[in-house]
């Protein structure tokens, strides 16, 4: 019997064969026990082969916790990680670029292997969900075939490079950055200096400064092209941001060079990786990714290392040797540039044009938007869009990191038939880069982290808006939603206008999804300023709380105001109050649609359920204290707010000393309120016994209150300041998510 | 047997549907609940409702799985099985029908449904998951013809269906089965034992 290996034979790259062959042993090798779990788990992470939710073998079903018998039993991929349990397999593809064979085949992948749907990530990836593990050989076999790897598409390595959608074509580009992503993406591929990172390392290749699109705040290495007239000569080069990233705690990159030469841009990558893997931190996960060593360090220290670093690398011929292609990088068009003729348009082609073109620097040329909703497209569509780009549009398809696709060097005269094709697979929907195009996180569908329904949400808002999408103001379609399933920001919540991030709370013994909202990011200036968390709301709620939000700025925005100085003047303080009442939550007896969550029918859970009179009198007391705990966190927000540093520096930290109490309490109920007490108590019965730990993130949180704790800052600034507040939200939430796991552990002994 | 271990099959819903496609949620987590389907390792549930000619409504079962499928902009059950399936062919295709049937008809008892589910067999597409060993060509139609024809008629009785292939080579060697009568799946079920 012919194996896809026999078949495509020479089509699969030498190396990428052998890579493939190695890691088809590695599972034979786990399979037989042969290979430690955590080995084989980073292999295959790195590999692009991820876990997905319920591989544990047990699901909640709504009723109680089930467990999942797969047949291979207890043999396992990684920690765990049952080996049956379906997973995703992630698609790295550099700057987001395919050409149609190459789509034509994730759709077939899709189809065969996954659930026939393709979804587009934040980071310009494609993902499959459901995929066997036992089927990952021949998917990526086939994937390398038509030239598409997924090294690296995981692990502690060096993610996706992203990059404008519009590069080459933009009108407020530098210059086309596509080839210079291409070019570090392939040069960081498997390089030794990438191998030994703690985390994952994230890079961005922006064609302007003030723009969003490659979103440079936020990477770990953010290179914005910007040019220099030397000597009469145009030189090239990067303005070079590292150490910015979302996470728990976001950080706001920090400028590494002004001015960095085009032949400087890949040995100072690497300069940075060997920094980063030399002196970043390897224990401690939840403080592995670089925004940590550069904060640590400092920029300038950070910078010194670097160029030390640049100094002593043996010289290699790959740093300028792709520099002579750059100017020949350049995507052909299929069609002659032409203006639009004039002819009558088919139905809703205006309002898809407002939207969804984007007018190319090249007269006479388009690039046009398909909204994908929530990310995803059918194998048919992918297949069929393949075709359409062939007519209209050659090699130049992309993936946004909305979420979106987009077709360049469309010829304008075409776009009316385009878009009667596009939308005849369903692919011609308006509103591209609007509020009904809401970006979103897989959250609780797949993510084993999820807290809430990302999507199940984001498709909520998606009805809710588009049905009325024309009456909306022109302010108001121009607002950006994005949604996480937890803190860790994979929906990019950080730099939306108004973001969401999912958590939960428990109501007598009810678990009720919730979303914190996070109001006022800047998506624009390469992701320009983060939002803060104003609060948590129930999941039902929060389609009302969202009106609300736009309705007031509707309101009283003055002329022009930006919905970022809406939020500034109105202050967080009076926008809560507003919120005050959609915070509540009615009890189960009296609504439990609110204990079920968007797209969800099952009663929500985050494992087995319990409750109990002894926890019910702990609860009380515990929530009680806790709650005053979040007041006076939101109290530092406003501090932080009128550029009160320290006041908001020192009461983030009240705010976390008054959680650590409300769970001391539970155990110790006259305990003094004297910080040193409250903490020394605190890390005696939950940290040293781990009770407070998290599943994922260990003692990640306490750490923020004993690290607080035990040394001031001097003077804060605003970033500083920033992540207190920040820190001091997420220890709340975790001393929430502590005193569940004790409910229901005493309802369980009872 | 290769090319017949992963077989689908998708059997169409009666139009107009009566009954919401989002009603299919509650309706398949109760299965969850309940691990009602027999040989079946029930997982999830996931809404795909949004994506044009897409699953739809989809139950993840460790060995195949179950989608109110909407390609071809016509609503109906397709099982996709993604383990292999034991025996020669005709066993597949037998298997393939029993758990699609078996689902078509649970689903019109389903209480969640309230009986508003109704299939029809009057045509229904058979598909190979497999690329490598059933390409989708004229040739492998011809070769497999007399053993499709042999298995179906054990199944809808002789000379009462037509077989047409889909002659996109893009898509999955699929093939069209078109009965002369429409039986209710409990029927052929009923054929079955
Ligand atoms: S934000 Fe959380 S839920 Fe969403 S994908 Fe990331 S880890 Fe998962």
């Amino acid at each position: 019997m012919i194996t896809w290996k026999e078949h495509l034979g020479t089509d699969i790259p030498d190396e990428l064969g052998r890579e493939i062959d190695i890691f088809e042993m590695q599972m034979e090798l786990r399979r037989q026990g042969k290979l430690d779990e955590k080995i084989f788990a980073e292999t295959r992470l790195r590999r692009g082969i991820y876990g997905q939710r319920y591989d544990n073998g047990f699901r909640h079903d709504g009723i109680r916790s089930q467990e999942l018998p797969y047949p291979s039993g207890d043999v396992i991929k990684g920690p765990e990680t049952l080996w049956d349990a379906p997973g995703m397999m992630r698609i790295k593809i550099p700057y987001g670029g395919v050409n149609p064979r190459q789509l034509e085949m994730l759709a077939d992948m899709a189809e065969e292997y996954s659930d026939g749907v393709l979804h587009v990530t934040t980071r310009q990836d494609y993902q499959l969900h459901f995929v066997h593990i036992d089927d990952t050989p021949d998917l990526m076999r086939r994937l390398a075939s038509v030239g598409i790897t997924t090294r690296e598409a995981c692990g502690n390595s060096v993610r996706n490079v992203t990059a404008c959608p519009l590069a080459g074509v933009c009108h407020t580009e530098a210059f086309d950055v596509s080839p210079y992503a291409k070019a570090c993406s392939a040069f960081l591929l498997g390089h030794p200096d990438a191998q030994d990172f703690g985390r994952k390392f994230k890079i961005s290749f922006s064609g302007c400064r003030e723009e969003a699109c490659g979103l440079a705040s936020m990477h770990d290495m953010g290179a914005i092209a910007v040019v220099r007239r030397e000597g009469g000569r145009i030189r090239r080069g990067f303005e070079l941001y590292v150490g910015g990233g979302l996470g728990a705690v976001p950080h706001q990159a920090k400028l590494f060079d002004s001015f960095l030469p085009e032949e400087e841009l890949l040995p100072t990558a690497q300069a940075i990786s060997r920094v980063f893997a030399r002196l970043g931190e390897k224990k401690n996960r939840a403080r592995a990714r670089i925004k940590f060593l550069v904060a640590k360090l400092g920029i300038d220290e950070f910078r010194k290392e670097v160029l030390k670093e640049r100094e002593i690398m043996p010289p290699d011929e790959r740093w300028t040797a792709y520099l002579p292609e750059v100017p020949e990088f350049q995507e052909t068009a299929v069609r002659p540039p032409a203006a639009l003729n004039g002819h009558q348009p088919p139905p809703g082609f205006e309002h898809w044009v407002r939207t969804n073109v984007y007018r190319q620097r090249q007269a006479g040329y388009a690039v046009a938007t398909l909204t994908l909703p929530l990310g995803d497209l059918s194998s048919w569509q992918a297949r069929e869009l393949a075709q359409i780009a062939r007519r209209f549009s050659g090699e130049n398809i992309r993936t946004t990191v909305e979420q979106n696709m987009v077709l360049r060097w469309v010829s304008e005269a075409d776009l009316p038939e385009l878009y009667a094709e596009l939308d005849k697979i369903g692919l011609g929907a308006h509103g591209a880069g609007t509020i009904v195009d809401v970006t979103a996180c897989p959250g609780t569908d797949t993510c084993k982290l999820g807290i809430a329904s990302s999507r199940g949400l984001a498709a909520e808002f998606r009805r809710r808006l588009g049905a009325k999408f024309f009456q909306l103001d022109e302010s108001i379609k121009d607002l950006r939603i994005k949604i996480s399933g937890c803190f860790n920001s994979c929906g990019q919540h950080h730099v939306a206008d108004i973001g969401f991030y999912g958590t939960s709370r428990t109501i007598k013994g009810h678990k009720v999804p919730h979303f914190q909202v996070v109001l006022g990011g800047k998506w624009t200036e390469n992701a320009g300023s983060y939002g803060l968390a104003m609060g948590s709301a129930p999941a039902r709620n929060i389609p009302e709380v969202l009106e609300r939000i736009t309705g007031r700025y509707l309101e009283h925005r003055s002329n022009g105001e930006s919905f970022q100085d809406f939020v500034r003047s109105v202050g967080k303080k009076n926008l809560r109050t507003m919120l005050q009442d959609l915070l509540l939550v009615p009890a189960y007896e009296v609504d439990s649609s609110f204990y079920s969550d968007w797209g969800d029918p099952r009663e929500f859970s985050m494992g087995d359920l319990g409750t109990g009179e002894c926890a019910g009198e702990v609860v009380t007391l515990t929530q009680f204290n806790l709650a005053s705990a979040e007041q006076l966190v939101f109290e530092a927000q406003i501090r932080l707010d009128d550029s009160d540093f320290a006041g908001a520096d020192s009461l983030s930290y009240r705010a976390m000393v008054e959680a650590a109490r409300a769970l001391v309490k539970t155990e110790f109920l006259d305990v003094p309120g004297a910080p040193d007490t409250v903490v020394s108590e605190f890390r005696r019965r939950f940290y040293d016994t781990e009770l407070f730990f998290d599943k994922y993130a260990g003692g990640k949180f306490a750490n923020y209150l004993f690290r607080r704790h035990g040394s001031s800052p001097q003077s804060p600034t605003r970033d500083t300041a920033h992540q207190s507040v920040e820190e001091s939200q997420l220890f709340i939430e975790a001393a929430h998510a502590c005193y569940e796991r004790m409910a229901r552990e005493i309802s369980g002994v009872r | 047997m290769a090319g017949w271990q992963k077989l689908g099959l998708k059997i169409f819903l009666e139009e107009p549907l009566r009954a919401d496609t989002q009603e299919f949620i509650p309706a398949f987590h109760s299965w969850i609940q309940s691990q009602a389907v027999d040989g079946h390792l029930l997982i999830d549930v996931h809404d795909y409702s949004h994506v044009h000619r897409g699953p739809g409504i989809l139950l993840v079962a460790h060995e195949g799985n179950f989608s109110l499928d909407q390609a071809d902009d016509r609503p109906g059950l397709l099982y996709h099985r993604k383990q292999n399936l034991d025996g020669n062919r005709e066993e597949c295709i037998r298997e393939v029908f029993r758990h699609t049937l078996l689902a078509c008809s649970r689903l019109e008892s389903d209480p969640v449904l309230g009986g508003r589910v109704r299939f029809h067999t009057r045509e229904m597409l058979l598909l190979a998951n497999d690329r490598l060993h059933t390409p989708n060509s004229r040739e492998t139609f011809e070769r497999l013809r007399p053993e499709l024809t042999q298995a179906l008629s054990r199944i809808l009785g002789r000379g009462v269906f037509s077989l047409d292939r889909v002659e996109d080579p893009r898509e999955l060697f699929s093939v069209w089965v078109r009965a002369r009568r429409s039986f209710r799946p409990g029927y052929l079920l009923r054929r079955f034992n």
